[in-house]
């Protein structure tokens, strides 16, 4: 087991996970079409197709992750840091347990997940023909800008790259093995990792049926719509407030003293748990007077609050960014 | 004010609130990013600055939510006269312990009342007592929704005044579970009932 065997798995991820991700694609502007015309014309039959490329483009995103998972199990079994014994780390970090929502992986694990949630709803054929148009749009931008398949894993397989060319000689073993312990220990083989991430991501699918239900509550006032919103709300709610909080202990661990109270996606996240607390309380008093239209104006903003917190790590510096100022 | 009047005004109220602690974290991402065009600030004492800052600008929020908190919950366990002097009181107190004891201790202060009326609240609320009314029906969501105020209450006084104590992270483990197990009986009392009964 070693580099050879690594690169092979990744091979084998990314030549499997290409077309699978093309037909994602292609299916998903098929179901945007069907989607389209059924709400423009309400035929039944342009119904039928659009759920039919649901359960397609479904199948296909769970049949990736399973590639996904392979991957990543690959990478645990062949990649293996051997501390410099002087440095006198510990075994347990000396294997990737990489999670599955890391990099380019996490909008890809999103977009799954909501496409699982949207074949949970009932009924409302409107509703989910939007939810529809949605998903083809989220399919396009996991295709164009976050194809896990592309190249696998960059960073992480910068970070297996570099351990390699280390030790045949390229690089300093001793600094790259201290930076590797901290990646592993503190980020891909953490618990938090493992439990932080995921809990949000769900939330976040099954709040993005909650939006499309306040879409259509705000146009249509019609009761169905604000109990659909409400029942995706509250998993999302429950997921969204534990995923936060469980990042709070993992923050002490990781980054101790480092700069990160008050950090834009810390703050961000606060603001859009506030506002989907705010909705849920509107939601209360949904039928008295003009309530019902706060409340879906609210589940509306919050959505927006979420893409924006979840985009924050693109366009703002801090702790938890990829840009620096 | 009629009851049902006095609900709904502290939903609004509480909707209200909730919303413009959101735009203080919106002011905060705008200012972060402003100040993060330098380079190295957060190592300097410009960072502390900002926390203070934006601290100072949440505080005011918080006690303002704390108070409808208390407001909203033991509706019952005094009278409604009673329940919004005892408030204004412990706003009143808040307000010259913020300007002669500082704000830290101003919110610590209010947390600690709220969070022994959340507490009391919680334990009439496991009695059944007559004395707490709630918006939700069903025991379990009663429990669930006390045990939420309660979680959220414990939560924000470990973040405010215990940041230093030795029971900090034992007492934020409590605080969320309180405010999982509060959020899972509120929404899901039938399955949560069921659940209970096997």
């Amino acid at each position: 087991m070693g580099f050879a065997q690594y690169l092979a798995a990744r091979e084998f991820a990314s030549n499997t996970g290409q077309p699978l991700i093309t037909y994602i694609f292609i299916i998903a502007m098929l179901q945007l079409i069907f989607a389209i015309m059924f709400l423009r014309g309400k035929h039944d039959r342009y119904y039928e197709y659009l759920i039919k490329c649901l359960y397609i483009c479904t199948g296909l995103y769970l049949v990736g992750f399973i590639v996904i998972i392979f991957f990543h199990i690959q990478i645990y079994n062949t990649v293996l840091i051997e501390y410099p014994a002087g440095l006198q780390l510990p075994v347990e970090s000396n294997r990737f347990a990489v999670p599955l929502w890391i990099e380019s992986e996490k909008l890809y694990f999103w977009a799954m997940v909501a496409s699982v949630f949207a074949l949970t709803i009932k009924g409302r054929k409107e509703l989910l023909s939007f939810l529809g148009i949605i998903l083809s749009v989220f399919s396009s931008v996991v295709f164009f800008f976050s194809n896990p398949f592309k190249e696998p894993l960059p960073v992480v397989h910068g970070e297996i790259t570099r351990w390699y060319a280390a030790i045949s000689g390229d690089g300093n073993v001793y600094q790259i093995a201290g930076t590797l312990y901290g990646r592993i220990t503190y980020y891909y083989n953490s618990t938090y990792m493992w439990t932080h991430p995921p809990m949000l991501f769900i939330a976040y699918a099954s709040l993005i049926i909650t939006f499309a239900a306040c879409v259509f509550m705000l146009f249509r006032r019609i009761r169905d719509y604000d109990e659909i919103a409400y029942r995706y709300a509250k998993p999302g709610y429950i997921l969204l407030t534990a995923g936060m909080l469980i990042g709070y202990p993992w923050a002490i661990e990781a980054w101790k003293d480092a700069a990160w109270w008050w950090d834009p996606k810390i703050s961000g996240s606060i603001m859009m748990w506030v506002l989907y607390s705010a909705y849920l309380h509107a939601r209360i008093y949904v039928e008295r007077g003009k309530l019902w239209r706060t409340t879906a104006l609210l589940g509306v903003l919050c959505f927006v609050t979420l893409v924006f917190t979840y985009l924050l790590t693109y366009i703002v510096p801090g702790i938890h960014s990829v840009v620096q100022p | 004010m009629k009851l049902k009047n006095y609900d709904y005004f502290l939903v609004v109220l509480t909707t209200a609130i909730l919303f413009a602690i959101g735009i203080v974290c919106v002011y905060g991402i705008t200012y972060y990013n402003y100040l993060a065009s330098v380079p190295g600030w957060t190592e300097t004492a410009r960072y502390l600055q900002f926390i203070n800052d934006m601290n100072s600008y949440l505080y005011p929020f918080l006690v303002l939510l704390l108070i409808s908190l208390g407001l909203c919950i033991p509706k019952r366990l005094f009278e409604q006269d009673i329940l919004v002097k005892i408030s204004a009181l412990a706003l009143a107190v808040t307000v010259i312990l913020t300007y002669s004891l500082g704000m830290e201790t101003a919110v610590g202060f209010i947390l600690a009342v709220i969070t022994g009326i959340q507490g009391i609240v919680l334990i009439l609320t496991f009695k059944k007592s007559r004395a707490v009314r709630f918006e939700k029906e069903g025991h379990i969501a009663r429990i669930g929704s006390s045990m939420l105020h309660l979680g959220i209450v414990v939560l924000i006084f470990n973040f405010v005044t215990l940041r230093e104590n030795q029971l900090h992270i034992m007492i934020f483990w409590a605080g969320t579970i309180l405010v999982t197990a509060g959020n899972l009986f509120s929404f899901f009392p039938g399955r949560v009932g069921s659940l209970l009964k096997r």
